[in-house]
């Protein structure tokens, strides 16, 4: 009987190295560039779909992490990076200088359509789409409890919410910081942090996770989650009963970023896809998916429109300091963590 | 005392020449590996804890140590963790008492009911708590109850429920063998029920006690998963680690707390010496398989807590298959398909990969954990210390830190192990050693049963040790080695904290694609393909039952 399973064995690591050789003989193949990316996984195979019409002889090989684990993995295989570009990252954490030093300065064609403040002055990066904050608000919940529907950050002060509003805790979640950076630039330091602790009062909790106060929302766990606004549209396009909100007082917003490694050995593939990325039929996926594009274009898509997005997104968009928020990450965790995460 | 006749001078220690240098090899080949894939990538991660912008130094221990909220985070993680290990370990001592000892009706599905939550990808556990016991949730719907979750009960009762097969795995092997003589003469000798439990099964299964302690201690100490969903405000340990390297990609502060995960480690390798210095080997040349007694009452009550048990398990997996075919729970409970229409990534392709590295790691897992087993039950050296502290080194390393150290270590083209960095393979070796401390106490647990006695004989008679390995060790724990083997299996299709580390685009897993959606909110396609996962693992155990029956291989039970 053990002689039956050892062949068992055998076999299926023979088949495991089969498997791992032809993988690894695809990888290296000559127009192949590997892309590390947050775009979630949706809009991801639509902008790929577009690209391999325009790009059919170019391999393109995509790993989507969230932008925590990706900074993560980009940071601890610095010795030996694995990826050519990164597409579609969170400018707060493209702006790490330990990222920064790892790309090489290119200037794709077309660079001209993005507007220089969404550029790195140094050419290293260029952010083209990009996410804003917004409260989902679960329509029954308010209903069965009689609330109101909130329409700004300061009507979340009011005391009939406590125990009803979740958020992201900012020290796991870059949609939480983006959140508590956007009031603090707004109002603010001094009053910034008077308006959190005001706002810890109503707080059920800080979720460790961007997306997932908009979810439990929508399954009625609590009448708010703020999370951002793509999240709130595609579950109301789920199906879920509720209403996105944003802030009247702007909503704070992150931009994505995309950028080449120097230490790419596929230089040229990398900077074709990457000036892809800026040609028509990319800005066109953009504007079907992302709520905030900085490059002029396309439109946007009625589903957008009818989740409650304005048409003049930059009416409702706060403008952040990206800088700022980079510069001042560690001390304002700190203080947030000491001040509400002490048990 | 009764037992002490069959008392085992463990390890039976002759150390002739002739005898040293098969424990020299055997030592090596146990050693090295571990070495490799342990040590070398934790030294990496000890490395980074060390490095501050001054170069080497303590700041990053002192300034993370000293803090009042560290040391707060510190007693919220012993307090979850001690509660959470003690509900475990005694639920599943009499899951496995009720498996092993009684007769009860029904024994098949329950055993595999206690597994579920090995192959339930952790979104269902999750999912399945906030559907049942949420604020919105069935219970709080249908009795109008105002119960809330989230917080320390939330996180203590997901950990229970997420241990409970480890440990059961454990007790359940040192429950299996036993030597019917001890219990002859405590009936003799005018023990009642609970006398002999207390005199004869406690302390024959202490080292199976104590090996599911640790096993559950460390598992709950180093899950960040389940607080992160439930827990709330509620901040452990884990979770900062997961704050720090993820959240603020802060590795130095991380590993920090990681280097602090491997205290219980420590704590647990000291300890184990005075454990099982005086566990009995329970079956000895002389010993007689127990033969159960029907016993009505006892096998009900048994019954009774055991189905209790299987239902909390089962109650949670069936909410989330039961919402992955409704059309959108809870506002429109209509039967619909639409979950199951999966537009993700690849599709199906990664449930593949799953299958190929997880088959990879049941076979090398059963290999290496039977062989650390073997060395260190076997031959006593002045190396078998180290190595079961090797061994069980693993179970206190939180994933996310072991699939840091991985990249540290070996994504660097001057090692050999970069031929096989960015393959199938070494997600398979990182499954393994990620879960060696498991593995590999459930194997030593049952070569702990086995007296000293066999190699004796053996030697006597003229046999090898590796004929006495051949013909009396692996056929004595063979059953144990299968359900080491099925471990691997379970743990390797749905495991992620180290995974998500070392997947390239061409080496996707299927536990990624549960991730994948629900990133992009599509949570109900998620806890679908959840439920994809877990029929691909119990259709797989049904067709190697079938071959085996077929190949005429019979009374092999996949699940112990």
């Amino acid at each position: 009987m053990s002689s039956h399973r050892r062949g068992g064995l055998f076999r299926s690591l023979i088949a495991g190295t089969a498997i791992a050789a032809v993988a690894g003989i695809a990888a290296a193949q000559a127009d192949s560039i590997t892309v590390y990316t947050s775009y979630e996984e949706d809009e991801l195979a639509a902008f790929l779909e577009r690209m391999e019409e325009d790009l059919p002889d170019l391999e393109v090989n995509v790993l989507r992490l969230s932008t925590g684990d990706l900074h993560a993995r980009i940071l601890a295989e610095a010795g030996n990076p694995q990826h050519d570009v990164i597409w579609g990252w969170a400018v707060t954490s493209m702006v790490d200088p330990r990222i920064q030093d790892m790309l090489e300065p290119y200037e794709p064609a077309n660079i001209d359509r993005v507007p220089e403040r969404f550029r790195d002055p140094d050419g290293r990066w260029f952010a083209v789409t990009g996410y804003m904050g917004a409260f989902c608000v679960n329509n029954m919940v308010l209903e069965d409890k009689g609330l109101p529907m909130p329409s700004s950050w300061e009507d979340l002060l009011d005391p009939v919410y406590e125990g009803e509003i979740v958020m992201p805790n900012p020290a796991s979640s870059g949609t939480g910081y983006l959140q508590i950076a956007s009031l603090l630039q707004m109002k603010g330091e001094e009053e910034g942090w008077e308006f959190l602790r005001a706002l810890d009062k109503n707080m059920a909790q800080y979720i460790k996770s961007g997306s997932r106060p908009c979810n439990v929302a929508s399954q009625g766990e609590y009448a708010i989650g703020a999370s951002y606004a793509l999240r709130a549209i595609k579950n109301i396009n789920e199906g879920y009963p509720i209403t996105m909100v944003i802030p009247s007082e702007g909503a704070g917003n992150e931009l994505e970023a995309h950028g080449l490694m120097a230490s790419s050995d596929n230089k040229d593939a990398a900077k074709r896809f990457l000036d892809w990325t800026l040609s028509d039929a990319a800005v066109d996926e953009y504007y079907n998916w992302k709520e905030i594009v900085t490059v002029s274009g396309g439109s946007i898509p009625q589903n957008f429109l009818d989740a409650g997005l304005p048409e003049d997104i930059g009416s409702v968009m706060y403008d952040m300091d990206f800088a700022w928020s980079a510069e001042n990450r560690d001390r304002i965790l700190e203080q947030w963590q000491s001040e509400f995460e002490s048990e | 005392m009764a037992v002490s006749a069959t008392t085992a001078g463990t390890g039976a220690t002759r150390k002739t020449n002739h005898d040293r240098m098969p424990m020299i090899v055997a030592s090596l080949l146990v050693g090295v590996p571990l070495l490799l894939f342990i040590v070398y990538p934790l030294a990496f991660i000890l490395g980074r804890s060390f490095s501050t912008p001054e170069g080497f130094g303590f700041d990053n221990y002192l300034s993370m140590l000293t803090t009042s909220r560290f040391q707060g985070i510190l007693y919220n993680s012993f307090e979850v963790t001690l509660v959470s290990t003690a509900f475990a370990v005694i639920m599943a001592y009499a899951f496995a008492y009720a498996v092993q000892r009684t007769l009860m009706p029904g024994k098949n599905v329950l055993r595999i009911v206690a597994l579920i939550p090995l192959f339930a990808p952790s979104l269902v556990q999750a999912q399945g708590l906030v559907l049942l016991f949420g604020r919105n949730g069935l219970i709080n719907r249908t009795f109008g109850t105002d119960i809330d979750i989230y917080g320390y009960w939330g996180i203590v009762i997901s950990m229970v429920l997420y241990v409970f097969p480890y440990a059961f795995l454990i007790l359940s092997t040192a429950l299996a063998v036993t030597d019917s003589r001890l219990y002859e003469s405590a009936k003799m000798l005018g023990a009642g029920p609970w006398r002999t439990f207390r005199t004869v099964t406690l302390p024959s299964t202490k080292y199976g006690l104590a090996a599911s302690v640790f096993v559950c201690f460390t598992l709950v100490i180093t899950d960040f998963g389940n607080p992160m969903v439930i827990g709330a405000n509620y901040n452990v340990l884990a979770t900062e680690v997961y704050n720090q390297v993820i959240g603020q990609a802060n590795f130095e502060r991380g590993t920090v707390i990681g280097m602090v995960l491997l205290v219980p480690a420590a704590v647990a390798a000291i300890l184990e010496k005075y454990i099982s210095r005086r566990q009995y080997s329970l079956v000895s040349d002389q010993s007689r398989p127990l033969v159960i007694v029907p016993d009505r009452v006892r096998d009900l009550a048994f019954a009774g807590i055991s189905a209790f048990i299987a239902l909390m398990i089962l109650s949670i997996v069936a909410v989330v298959i039961f919402a992955s075919f409704v059309h959108l729970w809870p506002y429109n409970m209509t039967m619909s398909l639409r979950h199951y229409a999966f537009d993700v990534q690849n599709g199906i392709e990664p449930l593949w990969n799953s299958i190929y590295i997880s088959l990879m790691a049941a076979g090398l897992g059963v290999v290496v954990v039977t062989a650390s087993a073997y060395v260190i039950e076997k031959f006593k050296s002045p190396v078998t210390r180290p190595l079961y502290f090797l061994s069980i080194l693993p179970a206190a390393v939180p994933g996310m830190v072991l699939g840091l150290g991985y990249i540290l270590a070996f994504n660097n083209p001057s090692n050999p192990v970069y031929l096989i960095y960015g393959t199938l393979i070494i997600i398979a070796i990182a499954n393994v050693y990620y879960y060696h401390a498991q593995g590999f106490l459930i194997a030593s647990t049952s070569m702990k049963q086995i007296s000293g006695t066999f190699d004796e004989a053996s030697a006597t008679l003229g046999g090898t040790r590796v004929q006495t390995l051949r013909k009396v060790t692996l056929p004595l724990i063979a059953p144990t080695l299968i359900g080491v083997a099925v471990f691997f299996f379970m743990r390797s299709m749905v495991t992620l904290s180290a995974v998500i580390f070392l997947i390239t685009p061409q080496t996707q897993v299927a536990a990624v694609s549960v991730l994948l959606l629900e990133d992009r909110g599509a949570t109900n396609q998620a806890a679908a393909f959840s439920v994809c996962i877990m029929a691909t693992v119990v259709g797989f155990l049904l067709l190697v039952r079938l071959l085996l029956r077929l190949a005429g291989i019979k009374n092999v039970s996949l699940i112990r």
